[in-house]
């Protein structure tokens, strides 16, 4: 019979050099781990639409894609349709004219749950190749007013894709819109100055800095909102913008309506209370990032 | 699929543990000759699950996450649950005598069982919350309860039944277990159509 | 006994998935084809070969009451060591076995074989028994994954070898569950009526 103290202290050892191996064996692989996904993610996005470089607006979900200069040349987006068997991944390119470039669809050895030999074939280019150079009012089955066909026996898996890209493009269609006008933000200024790119701007009129411009995000369980944000050197808000919001449609919508914007701009962001658990999340959000530009206010 | 309705539908039916995700099948198998066991396996598996899924849950979002330790997934998971259920042993046994008749015996079995584990991996994996957790881990337990006592009925059936020698015992078991997951098959459009 | 049987025995005669009965989780769920059916079996046989070692280098040094514990400790750690490692250099392997790789830590064949060998013999008998067992298994899968791969859909490793009519509407019932559930049984049949146990 082993005293305790041997057991204890053999499982203790154990367990010690059991975790520190597999540390070791984590920073070792993570790295590579994390390189191969960001070269598949990439590799996907590349086949919906010929660009050089790709910016990532709201992680894993849409980029922009932008030549050598920098200039927009349209967006990629994913989105989630629930098909017959589960969700079904698509990544879509879009042009600057709302036009699909490109429609890739996850495989059934990447996930899709689609019932092999019918739903999988909306993996095949003869169903999915049929969405380039459509907009999405064509991106819809011909039985439901659009221009693509089904697959025989799978409907349900064909009009889900449909749906799934109508929806996206409606979504993310915004975001081909030549970059916001920051002056509806802050009127005062005349000219902008980039310091972070993208991100955050100085607000110039005559040459002095009268405050600063910037865009965030907030990123929630159920949600995802894109805003611009004017503020004055005295850190008094001078606007607010909704770029984007995933809110599902009448819920969230209120936090776009003009009373709730203007509010912003009779004060600093302590002063507002949220009407909405949505409307606290974003008050509380413009709040931290005033906070984390502050310096760039003096 | 963030709705607790969906996700316990989709636990018991449309992406039955036993039939479509091939968990659990060795007590699956091992303990299904009859009824009357099947259905303490059954509440045990629940029972498990459950708890398992709650504690697993807590570690993972409370300790590993936020210590960055997600590595150690595999080797805290396993270590918890079979001290978990070595604890829940003692405590029945000890405390709720009629409970433990009705199902302690097998809590030993599905300690180290892949459907156990697995749906603690699972819970982690869809990102779900406390409470969809707990949801998806009822909805299992009952979707593998429900199998199993079916099974059970029909491997009575078949006991009793005139079969080919070679086809007798696993064999038979795992034509008629096929059978049935060409039945739940039938579920899998079921989210589509919602 | 000797050396060689001690391969042979997990091989053949004490097969874990078709004679024994274990391990038939995985062996149902990765069997769809011969890469995922292959690659799980090399997967556990690299977890059963290595934790037999080392619980067999340690055997002395582990109390008995706390041997369990102690097991399932290393073998959680290959199992990890091989869930990383081929989430960075076999990522579609990876993807395809799913959750079954960490399942891997409660194949019990792998905390059977080290109860009831490795803890109890030396180095190199671990090594050939692991090894034995660990082919056994990856050889049943196999077997498997080429049915249903074959059947259900017209190809071996990705290559069509019954036509390229036969690819457009093979037999997809084979790479469903129930058609795993149905070839591992009409297996475990043929192994029944061909295959003579030597203790009855």
């Amino acid at each position: 019979m082993t005293s305790t103290k041997n057991m204890v202290l053999t499982l203790l050892i154990v367990a010690i050099v059991c975790s520190v191996v597999l540390s070791f064996v984590y920073s070792y692989t993570e790295p590579r781990i994390a390189e191969t996904q960001a070269q598949l993610t990439l590799g996907g996005i590349k086949q919906v639409i010929n660009a050089q470089e790709f910016v990532e607006i709201i992680p894993d979900t849409l980029w922009k894609a932008v030549d050598s200069s920098g200039i927009l040349t349209g967006i990629v987006f994913r989105v989630f349709p629930q098909g017959y068997g589960g969700p079904i991944p698509i990544t879509v390119g879009l042009d600057l004219n709302g036009k699909i470039t490109g429609v890739r669809i996850a495989s059934a050895a990447e996930g899709l749950k689609e019932t092999p030999g019918l739903g999988v074939k909306i993996t095949e280019p003869e169903f999915k190749d049929q969405f380039i150079d459509k907009c999405a009012p064509e991106a819809q089955l011909k039985n439901d007013g659009g221009e693509i066909d089904a697959i025989t026996a799978a409907t349900i898996s064909s009009r889900a894709v449909c749906n799934g890209i109508k929806k996206g493009i409606e979504t993310y269609l915004n975001y081909l819109e030549t970059p916001i006008d920051k002056r509806c933000v802050f009127s005062d200024a005349r000219e902008f100055v980039e310091i972070i790119k993208d991100t955050l701007w100085y607000a110039l009129k005559d040459a002095d800095t009268i405050g600063i411009v910037f865009v965030g995000f907030t990123q929630g369980y159920l949600d995802c909102r894109e805003f611009m944000v004017g503020v004055g050197t005295d850190a008094k808000i001078s606007g607010v913008k909704i770029l984007y919001s995933s809110e599902t449609e009448g819920i969230g919508e209120a936090i776009r309506e003009k009373e709730f914007l203007d509010k912003f701009k009779k004060g600093s962001a302590e002063a507002i209370t949220g009407a909405t658990v949505s409307s606290q999340v974003l008050i509380d959000a413009i709040e931290e990032y005033i906070t984390r530009y502050k310096e760039y206010l003096k | 699929m963030k709705n607790p309705a969906l996700i316990f539908l989709g636990a018991f039916l449309i992406n039955n543990i036993v039939l479509m995700r091939f968990l659990g099948l060795c007590p699956f198998f091992g303990v299904s000759t009859a009824v009357e066991t099947a259905t303490g396996m059954g509440m045990a598996v629940i029972f498990v699950m459950t708890l398992a899924s709650w504690i697993t849950w807590i570690v993972f979002n409370v300790v590993l996450l936020p210590l960055n330790l997600v590595f150690l997934r595999t080797a805290v998971f396993i270590l918890t649950i079979a001290s978990l259920v070595q604890l829940v042993e003692m405590f029945l046994k000890k405390y709720y005598r009629t409970l433990y008749n009705a199902m302690g015996i097998y809590l030993p079995l599905i300690t180290t069982n892949c459907a156990i584990l697995g749906i603690t991996f699972l819970n982690i994996d869809n990102k779900f919350n406390f409470l969809n957790a707990t949801v998806f881990a009822i909805g299992t337990g009952i979707g593998f309860m429900v199998v199993m006592i079916t099974f059970a009925a029909i491997r009575e059936r078949l006991d009793l039944a005139p079969i080919n020698p070679s086809l007798k015992g696993y064999p038979i078991s795992f034509i008629a277990a096929g059978l049935m997951a060409l039945a739940f098959l039938g579920f899998s459009g079921l989210f589509g159509l919602m | 006994m000797k050396r060689r049987n001690l391969f042979t025995r997990g091989l053949v005669k004490e097969n874990a998935v078709l004679v024994l009965m274990i391990g038939l989780c995985p062996a149902l769920a990765v069997s769809g084809t011969v890469r995922d059916a292959f690659g799980m079996g090399i997967a556990a046989t690299f977890v059963l070969l290595f934790s037999n070692v080392m619980i067999s280098i340690m055997r002395k040094k582990i109390p008995n009451e706390v041997r369990i514990p102690v097991f399932i400790l290393i073998i959680s750690t290959f199992v990890t060591i091989i869930d990383y490692v081929m989430q960075a250099f076999q990522p579609d392997l990876y993807r395809a076995l799913g959750i079954f790789v960490p399942l891997i830590v409660v194949n019990c064949m792998i905390l059977g074989r080290a109860e009831a060998f490795a803890y109890k013999n030396s180095v190199i008998d671990s090594i050939l028994d692991g090894l034995g067992v660990g082919l056994g298994f990856t050889l049943a899968l196999t077997v498997m994954g080429a049915i249903r791969e074959i059947l259900g859909n017209g190809t071996f490793l990705g290559m069509a070898i019954l036509g390229e009519g036969f690819k457009e509407s093979p037999v997809i019932f084979m790479i469903l569950p129930p058609g795993a559930f149905l070839v591992i049984g009409v297996l475990k049949a043929l192994i029944n009526k061909y295959v003579k146990k030597e203790t009855q």
